[in-house]
This record gives structure tokens, C-alpha cells and sequence, in this order.
């Protein structure tokens, strides 16, 4: 278990060093930032100024150890718009995603796992085929457009809910659903093929033929076994989450850090985008890392064996 | 071997549909308290189909269209399935061809036969654990304090087997149903499982009907035989009977490919020329025509009942006075 731990905590620690190393790589690659930043016709002695004030005129190996020194310190740099320290602006917005993210994973998980469930036990009945075309519609219909007819018909024609901003928590109600409907389909898909794989096993025949329902079955065995892919799924959706969030955020005008993100693509921030941008990558790291973990805690076979 | 007393279990005209063809078709036999009965054929002949159906436990697609299956007296393929589940693990329990797949990998051993226990007696988990430990000691797994802790992958086939006879036995059933479950072990391990199984029915006189396609286990654990055929008693003996007097062609050609009773041969049903007809094939003779030496008009024509030979020994041929000519080929 220590040696399995060990591995997947230096595992995270590389794929971490290799996104701060992207992220730098991708922001200069589109050449000399300096340019972006400048107003138009500013002087060419305005220019050379702001690059040496930046650092961009000193060689790339260079910018790139005091961007490593800089992250160490976690100094993130500051936003050329709002003369602030850019991660304090992304911390301000980060409270409203991660809301917006635990409404849509509740709407993900918590209607995604039973629904796929369902289909799995109840093959063949009426139940499952609304079921799926449920699924269907929540994987085939884009964000922006279900947001838009959330909209539509809650907020303008039934007057039921907010249209959009931040108010009371019914306020989060449409954006999360909207978020979370591509990940409650995934969640639903991957639950039914992984309840189907593990019913055709031996072990539910034999736990049958000592006197089990098949419904007992199914609780006392076969979610727990079935629960090991869909980790692997819930792991990378979280992250799927946070880029979706993009454009539930918009549509909503939610003022999270996916409507900050493409403010600040805009303003042409950078400095506010590479926070956003390290902070999501940090995040399908960790996320991964801990999918690692509750696997461990789930099997055996893994947490023993290496 | 108690032919007049009166039967622990019946199975009596047991027939299974699969998509429209009877791939069991009129099987009885039936066992006596303490006995092993033999179920033996080529693949796909019925015999998994045949033990699933007296647990009530067929795959979706295949039917019980006809038969009962008698526990002294009692019809279980006439109960409701919440009466089967009751009957399940107590009154007759079954294991299978693949032990390691048949536990649960995220569940130690150890729960998994107090659970079994559990699941048709109102005791604690401790006490449930205290059985299941005197379960693995009776099953003659060593270190028993430490196997229930185990998980199934950290255990051999053998041990498996082993675990999953003790969980068959825990509620001390009167019937054990057991499909082919010596198959996947190696053949050292075979036989300590089969004597384990014989030694488990002398002391607790379980009743047990053994699947296998190997005449040597036969030879070394029955005490009656049902050979079948593509979905049918081709014949049913008392086990000396079937190995001395084969009155049915095919049991002659399974033995003719076997050397010696005494050796403990490892026998090969495949060694008949011809294969199996597919279900959809079988037609209304004997389905054993298209491969059998002594087949005539009237066996493709007409399907032949069971012939009574004698001491409980009865074979579905219309050539019986012929089947000798194959063992004098053979010799
Ligand atoms: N779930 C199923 N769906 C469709 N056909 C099936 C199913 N189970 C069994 N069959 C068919 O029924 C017939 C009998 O199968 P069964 O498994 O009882 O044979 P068997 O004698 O146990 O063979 P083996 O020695 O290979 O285990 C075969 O022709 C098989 O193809
Ligand atoms: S009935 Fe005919 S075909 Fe069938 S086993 Fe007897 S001799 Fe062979
Ligand atoms: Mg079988």
C-alpha cells in the first residue's frame, strides 16, 4: 500500500511539473507576449520598456527558472488590467464554481449512478427505455442550448426561477442542470455497462444460488464492484466539469472563473488566464490522484498486491 | 445401492426450452439420501442447463417448459421464487466449474461464508465467523483464523473450491449439486477435492449430483450414472453396471476410449467421430444417429424410450442386443 501511495504521489507530482512546463511553453510560443499587452501605437521604446519591466526581453531559459521560482513562492504574477495580484482575482471568482461544479456533480452523480442502475436490473422494461432517451437527450443536446431552453421555459415563460446572476440558491438550480446533463449521461452509460458487466459474472449465480435476491445481490456485491470503472469516470469528469463551466457560466452570467476566463482572454490578461488554466489542470491532477486512492480503499487486489 | 428405498430427490421430465428447441428434453433420474449421482456428456448436452433449472436458477433465455423437480415430496419447480430463495443454500446448494470467479474479489472469505450463513439463521456476525471458521477446519483448510481474513486472490483454485464447498455446506443442505467442479483444478488438486466430497458425504449424507464429462471421476466418485445425449438420458445405470454392461452405443464408445476402470484414466468424450447436433438439428429419431455405428432406419425415425435393462438400469436404444459388437471392436 505505501509503495502503491508512494508511486501515484510521484506520478502527480511529475504530471504537475509537466503542466506548469506546458502552460509556460504555450504562452510563449505564440512569440513575444509584449506585443499583446501594449495599446495600440504605442511607441517602439514603449514596448522595449514594458518587455524589460515583464522580464520577456531575457532569454527563455531564464524566464523560465524565475516562472518556476515565481510559482514556488506562489507568486502567480500580476494582472496587467487590474494592477492586482492575479490569483486574488481568481480566488474571488473560485468560490462560485466550485458551487456551480458540486451542483452540477450532484446532478451528475446523483441522477447519473441510479439511473444507469436502473437500466442495468430493469433490462427490457418501459422504465428503461424513457430512461434512455433521458440519457439520449442529456448527451446529444450542447450546453449552451440546453441552457438557453432552461431559460426559456423556467425563467421567461413559467417565470419559476431566476433567468440569470447569483442570488438565493434557486439561482443555481438552472445552471446546474445545464452543467451537469452531458455528465449525468456519462455517469448513466458507464453505470449500466459496468452493473451489466459485473451481473454476468459467476459470483452473482452464486450468490443467487445460496439464497440471495438478486436485488441483495446487487447491493451487497455487485455496486462495489461496479463502482471501480465508474471512479475512473467521475475522476475525469470533474474535470470536464470545469471546461463546460465555461460556457454554463456565460450563458447564466455566473460569475465564476469560466466567465473570468474568457473576460480575461478578452482584456487579453494573460497572467489571469495562466492562473486558470494551472489551477484546472491542477485539479484533473488531483482529481485523478484521489480517484487512485479510493480505488485502493475499494479493492483489494490493489491496495496489496505492488 | 438403495434402488427400493424411496428417493431424497427427483427430477422428473425435465425439459428446457431455448429459443425453440428442447435442449433438454424428458430428463429423470433420481438421487437417494446419501448417493452420488453422476450426470455425465459431451459439452453443451445439457447438464449445466439440467442443475441450474433444480435451483431455479436458468439463464434468461432458456425455459422450464415441462418437469418437476422433487426434494422429498416437495416440487421446487413449483414454488415461487421467494420460496426458492428460502429452499436455495439450505435445502440444496450448488457449486460450479470456476471457484475463483465465483466469490466476490472485494469481499473476504471469511464474510462470504458467514454470510451464506447468515443468510437462513438468525445469529450474530460473530457467531456466523465462529461457523464459518469450523466450515473452512471441516473443508480442511489449514490456518483458518487466517484464511477468513483472506480475499479470493490471494488464494489458490483448490482453496477456492474448498471455499465455495464450504459455503454449499454451511446450512447443511440435504442435496449438493456440483457442476463440473473439478474441471478448472489441476489434477493433483482434482483429487483432493474429490475425496474431500466423499469423505463430506459419509459423514453428513448429503446427497450429491456431480456433473462431470470425465468417466474416471466417474468411476472414482459415483455410485449411480446418467449418461446424457444431446439433451436426453441416452442411458442410467448403477455405476459397476454402466462400467461392466454398457447398453447404450454411445456409453460403449465413451468406455471403449477409456483404458482401464482401475488406473484412474483421464478420458476424452471428444475421441467419437462425429459431433453434437445443434439444437435446431435434432429431429425426431434418436439424436445420437448421425454418429452412432448401429444406427437404422427406424432410430432416425423413431425416438426410442428408456429400456427398462434390469436393477435401475435403463438405456434408450432400439439396438440394446446389439451394443456388444462395439465393445468387441474396441477390445
Ligand atoms: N444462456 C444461454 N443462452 C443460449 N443458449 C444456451 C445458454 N446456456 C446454454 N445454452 C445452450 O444450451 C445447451 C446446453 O448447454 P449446457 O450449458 O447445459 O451444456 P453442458 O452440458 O453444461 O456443457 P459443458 O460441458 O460445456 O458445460 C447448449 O447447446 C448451449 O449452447
Ligand atoms: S437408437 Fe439407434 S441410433 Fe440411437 S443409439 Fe440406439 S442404435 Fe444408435
Ligand atoms: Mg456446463
Amino acid at each position: 500500500m505505501l509503495r502503491y501511495a508512494g508511486s501515484r504521489l510521484i506520478q502527480a507530482a511529475i504530471a504537475i511539473f509537466g503542466v506548469l512546463t506546458i502552460v509556460f511553453i504555450v504562452m510563449h510560443l505564440s512569440g513575444d507576449p509584449t506585443l499583446l499587452l501594449v495599446p495600440q501605437g504605442a511607441s517602439t521604446q514603449q514596448i522595449n520598456e514594458l518587455r524589460h519591466q515583464l522580464g520577456f526581453d531575457q532569454p527563455l531559459w531564464v524566464q523560465y527558472v524565475n516562472y518556476l521560482k515565481d510559482l514556488g513562492h506562489l507568486d502567480f504574477g500580476m494582472s496587467v488590467v487590474q494592477h492586482v495580484p492575479a490569483a486574488e482575482i481568481v480566488a474571488s471568482r473560485l468560490p462560485y464554481t466550485m458551487m456551480l461544479a458540486a451542483g452540477a456533480l450532484m446532478v451528475a452523480i446523483g441522477i447519473g449512478i441510479p439511473v444507469g442502475i436502473i437500466m442495468a436490473t430493469g433490462r427490457g422494461g418501459w422504465l428503461e427505455k424513457v430512461l434512455a432517451a433521458i440519457v439520449l437527450t442529456g448527451q446529444s443536446v450542447p450546453t449552451f442550448l440546453s441552457g438557453i431552453l432552461l431559460i426559456a421555459v423556467f425563467a421567461v415563460n413559467l417565470r419559476w426561477l431566476p433567468t440569470s446572476g447569483v442570488g438565493d440558491i434557486r439561482a443555481l438550480i438552472m445552471p446546474s442542470i445545464a452543467l451537469g446533463a452531458i455528465s449525468m449521461s456519462t455517469f448513466a452509460r458507464m453505470t449500466r455497462i459496468a452493473v451489466l458487466d459485473e451481473l454476468s459474472k459467476d459470483y452473482v449465480r452464486a450468490g443467487r444460488a445460496r439464497g440471495l435476491s438478486l436485488g441483495a445481490v446487487v447491493f451487497r456485491h455487485v455496486l462495489r464492484n461496479a463502482s471501480i470503472p465508474v471512479i475512473t469516470i467521475a475522476a475525469l469528469e470533474i474535470g470536464n466539469l470545469l471546461a463546460g463551466a465555461v460556457i454554463v457560466e456565460t450563458v447564466f452570467a455566473w460569475p465564476g472563473i469560466g466567465q473570468l476566463a474568457i473576460q480575461s482572454i478578452q482584456s487579453r490578461d494573460f497572467l489571469v488566464v495562466q492562473v486558470i488554466v494551472l489551477l484546472i489542470s491542477c485539479v484533473y491532477v488531483l482529481t485523478s490522484l484521489l480517484a487512485d486512492f479510493v480505488y485502493a480503499a475499494v479493492d483489494p487486489r490493489i491496495r496489496m498486491v505492488r | 445401492m438403495g434402488e427400493e428405498t424411496t428417493p431424497l430427490l427427483t427430477v422428473d421430465n425435465l425439459t428446457i426450452e431455448i429459443a425453440g428447441a428442447n435442449v433438454v428434453d424428458g430428463v429423470s433420474f433420481t438421487v437417494a439420501r446419501g448417493e452420488v449421482l453422476a450426470l455425465v456428456g459431451e459439452s453443451g448436452c445439457g447438464k449445466s442447463l439440467t442443475s441450474y433449472a433444480m435451483l431455479g436458477l436458468l439463464p434468461p433465455a432458456a425455459r422450464r417448459i415441462a418437469g418437476r423437480i422433487l426434494l422429498e415430496g416437495t416440487d421446487l419447480a413449483a414454488m415461487s421464487e421467494r420460496q426458492l430463495r428460502k429452499a436455495r443454500g439450505k435445502d440444496i446448494s450448488i457449486i460450479f466449474q470456476e471457484p475463483s470467479a465465483s466469490l466476490d474479489p472485494l469481499t473476504t472469505v471469511g464474510s462470504q461464508i458467514a454470510s451464506a450463513f447468515r443468510q437462513h439463521h438468525a445469529v450474530s456476525g460473530t457467531e456466523a465467523f465462529a461457523r464459518a471458521r469450523d466450515m473452512l477446519v471441516a473443508v480442511g483448510i489449514p490456518d483458518a483464523d487466517h484464511r477468513l481474513h483472506q480475499y479470493p486472490f490471494e488464494l489458490s483454485g483448490g482453496m477456492c473450491q474448498r471455499i465455495m464447498i464450504a459455503i454449499a455446506l454451511i446450512c447443511g443442505p440435504r442435496v449438493l449439486v456440483a457442476d463440473e467442479p473439478t474441471t478448472a483444478l489441476d489434477v493433483t488438486i482434482q483429487a483432493q477435492i474429490l475425496d474431500l466430497m466423499k469423505q463430506l458425504v459419509a459423514t453428513s449424507g448429503t446427497s450429491i449430483v456431480f456433473i462431470t464429462h470425465d468417466m474416471g471421476v466417474v468411476a472414482d466418485i459415483a455410485d449411480h450414472v446418467a449418461v446424457m445425449y444431446a439433451g436426453r438420458i441416452a442411458e442410467i445405470a448403477p455405476v459397476r453396471d454402466l462400467f461392466a454392461r454398457p447398453a447404450h452405443p454411445y456409453t460403449a464408445l465413451l468406455l471403449a476410449s477409456v483404458p482401464r476402470l482401475d488406473i484412474t484414466p483421464k478420458a476424452n468424450l471428444a475421441t467419437i467421430e462425429g459431433s453434437v447436433p445443434f439444437p435446431n438439428e435434432f429431429g425426431y429419431g434418436c439424436r445420437f444417429a448421425s454418429r452412432c455405428p448401429l444406427a437404422t432406419d427406424r432410430c432416425r425415425a423413431e425416438q426410442p424410450p428408456l429400456f427398462e435393462q434390469g436393477g435401475g438400469h435403463r438405456s434408450a436404444c432400439w439396438h440394446i442386443n446389439r451394443v456388444h459388437e462395439l465393445k468387441e471392436n474396441a477390445a
